[in-house]
């Protein structure tokens, strides 16, 4: 059949110059948006690492002509950041380690184990999903007050774990999709439930559970109403909640070098972490948009 | 012999009796195994958001200052007074104007952005284009407020620095009511920018090969393939990114507000969570406050389960 073999279209010499033509319009355009999105990094790193007087000149310069590392130093001695810096981290990876100590057996029993109520007690964890963070901040300030918890870590920590929906959707989903044979095998070994999930489940989910480490850490590092809700002490505060410390008196409020230099701190994690992971970063927010 | 199959019998049945046992034990703790697996997340849900939801409805019925003892009962008062504060109504008119200059911004920039993308994705600059427009997702809110504060500064702000140096003038950008709800519409803008049209292009990287060289065989060119093919299969993502964005763009903002503004120039820049914010935490009008929590919530519920029925109408799976 000779007619079933198409001739792919011969592409005209002009045909290929104008493709060229609007490729190179197209990286053109979307070179020059690169340029605006990754500008206010840019110059939050320029301006962490000029001195004072090049802060105010009236010259668009982006490397300074004397660079100088005194304004990470400055930020530390004018404002606790050694704190924040620690709080951060602290709060971060204790809460994303809680998120999965939590989510993970759930989900586990969500995915593999038939008990009564299962499929409600599912539909109530998933349905939080829809429940505006605002809308339980003033109950969970009077709870929180009310324990004495106020400017502790145990304070932000704790009301965050439940946020975790998302988390124990994607890993019941993983462990749906392994084989059944593997947990029948293990069954017939005499493997009790808590087995099955931590040597059986756990070793075939490393990917999953790297993504929700990733996603947890980010989220929690970034945190912003809460903690600053309940991180009332200077020196309580974390780094995303304490930056605005800068703009609250007039003196600090020009220290744009200092302040920069902080944001720089509390943006280096992130941006590290996705140099580290760029692949697996990507793939995880794509997943996590796609929830829906 | 007898004494000796006796005792083998009654050794057998203690033994029988003590399997049992033990199987007894194996079926209840496996039984239980389940509910403990759930209990400690379910525990917590229960008393971090179910619970605080309940307890906003009932406190939106009374007038209390967070410190007072006692609270007063008002009935619907604190819902009825709502429509008396100026503040509520700009509010609500920023809500409006975050949710008609935001939507728009953040579903269909990045859309344009995926389409210019994806002739080029062999190219190996892809990696460094999409790193690039990504950056702003993955920092803090506030963090990445502080960076614009910079930018936006009247006196030695880079923008403004630009636009004198073009011959303009200087533009007070945070402090006019006028510009300052554009400064944060062009922050959260940026901020999504790279996300979204992330899910865009997962979502064309999607489309099966088999489609698009059928097409090719028929003689479709480009366009024709991305209006007939491209575009009504990735409308899923589409109406996910429309979907997502309408619900959550403004609570999504409440970060820039806080750092940029605080709600104001004249309360030009706030909206219904901030206005919840700041009747909380800022004048201790905790009724007042957990009235709009009630109202924020019905609408949230109500606007999912519309785009829920909406999507499932006119969104095809392909």
């Amino acid at each position: 059949m000779a007619s079933a073999v198409m001739p792919k279209p011969a592409a005209s010499p002009t045909g290929v110059r104008r493709a060229r033509g609007s490729t190179l319009a197209l990286h053109v355009v979307i070179a020059v948006i690169c340029v605006f999105t990754v500008f206010p990094f840019l110059w939050m790193f320029s301006t962490a690492f000029k001195p004072a007087d090049e802060v105010f000149t009236q010259d668009l310069r982006l490397i300074a002509n004397n660079p100088t590392w005194r304004n990470f130093p400055d930020a530390f001695d004018y404002f606790p950041v050694a704190h924040w810096l620690w709080n951060s981290f602290g709060i971060a990876v204790i809460t994303t380690a809680g998120k999965i100590a939590i989510s993970l057996p759930a989900a586990f029993a969500f995915a593999r184990l038939r008990f009564r109520g299962d499929k409600l007690l599912f539909a109530m964890v998933l349905a939080t999903m829809i429940v505006p963070g605002i809308v339980t901040v003033v109950p969970n300030y009077i709870l929180i007050s009310d324990l004495g918890w106020m400017n502790s870590w145990i304070a932000v920590i704790v009301p965050s774990l439940p946020a975790t929906a998302f988390f124990v959707f994607l890993l019941r989903q993983n462990i749906l999709q392994l084989p059944q044979d593997l947990l029948d095998a293990a069954r017939i070994d005499g493997a009790s439930t808590v087995k099955l999930l931590t040597q059986i489940v756990m070793p075939n989910i490393k990917p999953a559970i790297a993504v929700v480490t990733i996603l947890a850490f980010l989220g929690m590092w970034n945190q912003y109403l809460w903690p600053l809700l309940v991180l009332n002490d200077f020196e309580s505060k974390t780094l995303a909640t304490g930056m605005q410390f800068f703009t609250n008196n007039a003196e600090s409020a020009q220290m744009w070098g200092p302040m920069m230099a902080t944001a720089t701190i509390a943006t280096l994690p992130p941006l590290l972490l996705y140099l580290l992971a760029q692949r697996q970063i990507i793939d995880t927010f794509v997943t996590s948009g796609l929830k829906g | 012999m007898a004494i000796t199959s006796q005792h083998h019998s009654a050794a057998r049945g203690d033994r029988q009796v003590a399997e049992k046992r033990a199987w007894t034990w194996y079926r209840l703790t496996e039984g239980l195994t389940p509910y403990l697996l759930v209990a400690p997340l379910l525990i917590l849900i229960a008393i971090f958001i179910y619970w605080p939801l309940v307890y906003s409805m009932y406190l939106s019925f009374f007038d209390w200052n967070f410190v007072r003892p006692d609270k007063e009962f008002v009935g619907f008062g604190n819902f009825t007074r709502l429509p008396d504060d100026p503040r509520f109504i700009r509010a609500l008119w920023g809500t409006l104007f975050y949710t008609v200059t935001l939507v728009p911004l953040q579903v269909f920039l990045p859309l344009g952005l995926a389409l210019m993308l994806w002739p080029i994705r062999k190219s190996r600059l892809q990696d460094s284009y999409r790193a690039m427009l990504f950056s702003p997702t993955i920092i803090a809110y506030s963090v990445a407020a502080v960076m614009w504060l910079w930018i936006f500064n009247p006196n030695h702000g880079v923008l403004n620095k630009v636009l004198v140096e073009f011959g303009f003038d200087r533009v007070r950008w945070l402090s006019d009511r006028d510009t300052a709800i554009w400064a944060i519409v062009i922050v959260a803008t940026w901020k999504t920018l790279g996300f979204h049209m992330l899910l865009y292009l997962a979502a064309l990287e999607g489309v099966p090969k088999d489609y698009i060289e059928a097409a090719q065989l028929d003689g479709a060119n480009n366009w024709q393939i991305m209006r007939s093919i491209r575009f009504p299969l990735i409308t899923p993502t589409f109406f996910f990114v429309l979907v997502t964005t309408v619900i959550s763009v403004n609570d999504d903002v409440f970060g820039a507000i806080n750092v940029l503004t605080d709600g104001g120039p004249f309360d030009s820049t706030t909206n219904i969570i901030y206005y919840l914010y700041q009747q909380g935490f800022q004048f201790f009008q905790i009724g007042a406050a957990s009235a709009v929590a009630v109202i924020v919530f019905v609408a949230t519920c109500l606007l999912t389960w519309v785009q829920f029925k909406f999507v499932e109408r006119h969104v095809h799976y392909g």
